[in-house]
């Protein structure tokens, strides 16, 4: 018999040799990397938003509204730093955009920014309990169509899966109002009022996310189930449900993961008209009445913090990718 | 025999632009894409024949005739709150909102594309710049930016096209400029370059036909996505102007009068949804189609 | 010779049927007979396609979805073909199990090898997860893994290919089970560990009955007892190692040999079989090997050849025979 025992590869000895130092620096380098990203993003936001607000002609008489008198424009140039060339109106508009001043809204009087920190908590919670919905009906429909895609009831579920993502999100809103709200009576329809109030407007939400983790949850778990771990753990006397649960969707959770961001910036758009449809005071429905009254201070706080948000939330979930993915993990895949 | 290529040895990022949307679920895809395509040209042809065949006017009010269900004598779908032909609506709304959506989609394949292809194929600077701007745009929730310019310039088609175009361009441009990276690193073609053929050369000839594939599949679902998007905007009141019809405006129309009169959201809406799932047959049809073409030569 | 010892797994009438999208229906593998007894190495040899891993799978009754499998199988005694699935989940793993080819994929890349293992264990024994570990640090180290309790936290691409398979060695150990399949064990590491892992199985193996499946007629002469040659689906010569591969009587197996590299001046070696293995579709009527042998007669591409045993025990199904 050769050496068994002599026998061992090095591994371990390369991941260590980085030591502490070595690591933290590089953690050091992905924040100061996402930090430059952040900015950049914000600086092209904000360039776009003034762009905009010059396009649209006189920017004092769209700040002003309809009814503004000269002497109301005139305080409106001097607030917002109207006066001078495009270059130095530019440079105050990005100072004040660094101040997070974005003035007052033109119609409540209010801080522009504190009308979207109020409202923003209502999309927030929103948007995550949308979030746990499409878990919590994903996960166990896409286990199920994963493991046999073949067999005739989950080919039609499967059909109505891609049916149902050819619904956009606010039908889906209508379709509930009419059934709960209008026909049975039995959920309130408008306004955020605690409790029941909740149902309609999460469901609704989750409907524009859910049915694409479905098809993306099914696919990966179905090609998992063509894996060779999936043939040892069979091999090995597992069951069904544990092969799926235990060996399938880990990998295809890991691999879902990687969407979430995606799914949270459509998460956003889509609060949008789910706000307007439920009366929800949310930042979707502040949007949507602010650029109706061309609230412009309001729009601009508004677009800065969606893209802060989304922008920190797509930070967090590459960061959870890195510690959820031992593949990816600390540089020694092969 | 049941040896198989290994594919779980390579680490695999999931959730890229086509996942979920082409799975190997969605069984028979060559049905999928023969289903898709009657389907879009059944609509076609009802969009097209029937103003020809009936006498259609979508403008008309009759404040005499509102409301008016469906099998109404001269209204196979009713009528709406104005008295106006539910049918001639829907049919003049599918027309805006396909009309929309296919010049939006124009619009951001060729900003998409262009930007895509000549990021990879020059690289340098230009692609870093590029690069970045695909990155940070991307994660942005496009409708919100949309709802922002559309505030500033206004309702019609031609802002409408041009904003959807303009805040959707930067998902195109991602796999296009992907697509590209991998094609122009492909061996013939660096054969080719070490052979002395010119780089934009190599693009011609090389990179612009290995896009067809992925640029038909994307048109389908990008296409999909505009229907919805511009019905979105349509719905806020931020697409159409007022008095075209839109399948959007329809709905928020209809919205109003869910009690008495459901029709009036569920044929628009179930407009929309025939729209999109069509769209999303032939895009599934013709990935899968791709992909066990390339199969058989694995 | 034979039935010296009891008989640990019994396979009679093996057949393993597909069904094409046309509606047909293709035999992968037709009629497979086997005996293995226990304690023994029984070798099942042949080229990629033959059927060889196939069998393996309908013994486990693990084949895919789209195959059906007929035919008899005893695990000491216990028919297993008439046993409801439940039953032979329990039987997976523990009494019997298998050894699959290529180690890197064979564990799921996003768990720990200890978290695997402490599923495997658990799955048929009652124990703590303590317990489990230390089970599992128990089986590693004796399949000859260094610092084990290192290995259990690693994640399968962190450990190399003669690791791996050490590490899978060691899972199909864990139930002490009565026979071991091997399907090409050492075909997908380097040549250096293939030694190491054959060395490993013989040593580990020699208190259960093995099967190794294995396209290299060197690694059956070196690991096993008895071999099985297998062609188009169909056992075509059975009997003792040394007889088999000293006097072939199947012309398909001296090809085999023929074929095989060899460090021995006085043969030649390395002589190709003309032609190739049919697919299963378009296997000619007769024996299947006729378009390829050189000893074929008029009647080889006629009849299927019988199965003819001699009084040693072994057996060939060939009309024309080397002696």
């Amino acid at each position: 018999m050769s050496d068994l025992l002599t026998y061992g590869p090095a591994i371990g000895t390369a991941s260590g040799a980085r030591g502490r130092t070595g690591r933290g620096r590089a953690a050091l380098r992905a924040v100061l990397r996402k930090l430059t990203q952040l900015l950049l993003l914000l600086l092209g936001v904000s360039t776009l938003l003034f762009m905009l607000l010059r396009l649209a002609g006189n920017p004092a008489a769209i700040l002003g509204g309809r009814n503004a008198t000269p002497a109301d424009l005139a305080a409106i140039e001097r607030e917002y730093g109207l006066g001078g060339s495009l270059w130095t109106q530019y440079w105050r508009f990005l100072s004040q955009a660094v101040r997070l001043n974005f003035g007052h809204s033109l119609f409540t009087g209010q801080e522009a920014l504190g009308m979207v920190l109020t409202a923003l908590p209502y999309t927030v919670t929103l948007a995550l309990a949308a979030l746990v919905t499409e878990m919590l009906v994903a996960v166990p429909l896409g286990v199920w169509l994963g493991t046999r895609p073949g067999a005739a009831p989950r080919r039609a579920a499967a059909g109505v899966i891609f049916v149902a993502q050819g619904v956009p999100g606010y039908l889906v809103g209508l379709l509930l109002i009419e059934l709960f709200a209008v026909k049975l009576h039995w959920l309130p329809s408008i306004g955020e009022a605690g409790g029941t109030s909740w149902i309609m407007p999460t469901l609704t939400l989750a409907a524009y996310i859910t049915p694409r983790l479905v098809r993306v949850l099914a696919a990966s778990v179905s090609e998992a189930m063509a894996q060779d771990y999936v043939r040892v753990a069979r091999a090995g006397g597992a069951s069904p449900r544990a092969i799926a649960f235990r060996q399938a969707l880990p990998n295809a959770l890991v691999g879902a993961t990687a969407l979430l961001g995606a799914q949270f910036a459509q998460l956003m758009s889509g609060a949008l008209i789910t706000e307007v449809i439920f009366a929800w005071p949310g930042i979707g429905l502040l949007m949507i009445n602010s650029v109706q009254t061309l609230d412009f201070p309001v729009v601009q706080a508004l677009v800065f913090v969606v893209a802060v948000l989304v922008f920190l939330v797509n930070s967090a979930v590459d960061l959870l990718v890195l510690v959820i993915d031992p593949r990816i993990k600390r540089g020694d895949a092969r | 025999m049941s040896t198989q290529a290994p594919a779980a040895a390579r680490p695999r990022r999931q959730g890229g632009i086509l996942a979920g949307r082409s799975t190997r679920l969605t069984r028979g895809y060559s049905g999928a894409l023969r289903l898709g395509v009657a389907l879009a040209v059944i609509l076609v042809v009802l969009d097209v024949g029937l103003p020809l065949v009936m006498h259609l006017n979508p403008g008309a009010v009759n404040l005499f005739d509102r409301f008016r269900s469906l099998n109404t004598p001269g209204h196979p779908l009713g009528t709406d709150d104005l008295g106006r032909d539910v049918l001639a609506r829907v049919v003049y709304g599918f027309r805006w909102s396909v009309g929309v959506a296919a010049t939006a989609t124009t619009v951001l394949i060729l900003i998409g594309g262009l930007a895509g292809v000549i990021a990879a194929a020059v690289g340098g600077i230009v692609q870093q710049v590029v690069v970045r701007a695909i990155d940070l745009s991307i994660s942005l929730p496009y409708l919100v930016i949309a709802v922002v310019i559309l505030a500033v310039l206004g309702h019609g088609f031609v802002p409408l096209c041009l904003t959807l175009g303009v805040v959707s361009w930067p998902i195109f441009a991602r796999v296009i400029y992907t697509e590209s990276r991998s094609l122009l690193q492909r061996d013939y073609v660096l054969a080719a370059r070490l052979a002395g053929v010119r780089p934009y050369k190599s693009v011609l000839t090389h990179v612009i036909p290995g896009l067809k594939t992925v640029t038909m599949v994307m048109t389908a679902f990008l296409f999909a996505d505009m229907i919805v998007a511009e019905s979105a905007l349509s719905f806020l009141g931020l697409g159409a102007t007022l008095g075209s019809p839109s399948l959007g405006t329809m709905l928020s129309d209809g919205r109003t009068y869910m009690v008495t009169a459901p029709t009036l959201t569920v044929i628009p809406g179930a407009a929309i949804v025939l729209a999109v799932i069509t769209a999303n047959l032939i895009g599934d049809g013709i990935a899968h189609g791709a992909s066990s073409d390339e199969g058989q030569f694995e | 010779m034979s039935g010296q010892a009891p008989v640990a797994l019994r396979a009679e009438g093996l057949t393993v049927v597909t069904r094409r999208s046309d509606g047909r229906e293709v035999a992968l593998v037709r009629e497979v007979n086997l005996v293995l007894h226990q304690g023994e190495a029984l070798g099942l040899v042949g080229e990629s396609g033959s059927g060889k891993s196939l069998t393996a799978l309908s013994l486990m009754r693990v084949l895919p979805e789209s195959m059906r499998q007929q035919g008899t199988i005893e695990l000491g005694g216990l028919s297993l073909s008439a046993l409801p699935e439940e039953r032979m989940r329990q039987i997976r793993g523990a009494q019997m199990s298998m050894v699959f080819q290529d180690p890197l994929t064979g564990l799921n890349p996003v768990r720990t090898v200890g978290s695997v293992m402490r599923e495997a264990l658990r799955r048929h024994r009652r124990m703590t997860r303590r317990q489990a570990h230390e089970a599992s640090v128990a089986a590693l180290r004796s399949v000859g893994i260094p610092s084990p309790q290192e290995r259990l936290r690693a994640y399968p691409h962190q450990l190399s290919g003669g690791l791996m398979q050490r590490v899978m060695i060691a899972m199909a150990l864990l139930h002490q089970p009565a026979v071991i399949i091997c399907d090409e064990p050492t075909t997908a590491l380097d040549a250096t560990i293939q030694a190491q892992i054959l060395d490993l199985l013989q040593l580990r193996v020699a208190s259960a009955s093995l099967i190794l499946i294995t396209h290299d007629l060197g690694v059956a002469a070196q690991a096993c007892d008895r071999i099985l040659v297998m062609y188009s689906g169909v056992i075509v010569e059975n009997g003792r190692t040394s007889e088999v591969l000293d006097n072939p009587r199947h012309p398909y197996t001296a090809g085999l040999l023929a074929a095989a590299p060899t460090l021995d001046p006085s043969r030649p070696g390395m002589i190709p079989i003309p032609g190739s293995q049919p697919a299963p579709l378009s296997r000619p009527p007769g024996c299947a090997f006729a378009p390829r042998c050189a000893r074929a007669q008029a009647r080889c591409h006629r009849e299927e050849p019988d199965v003819t045993t001699e009084p040693s025990g072994r057996s060939y199904a060939c009309w024309n025979p080397h002696d």
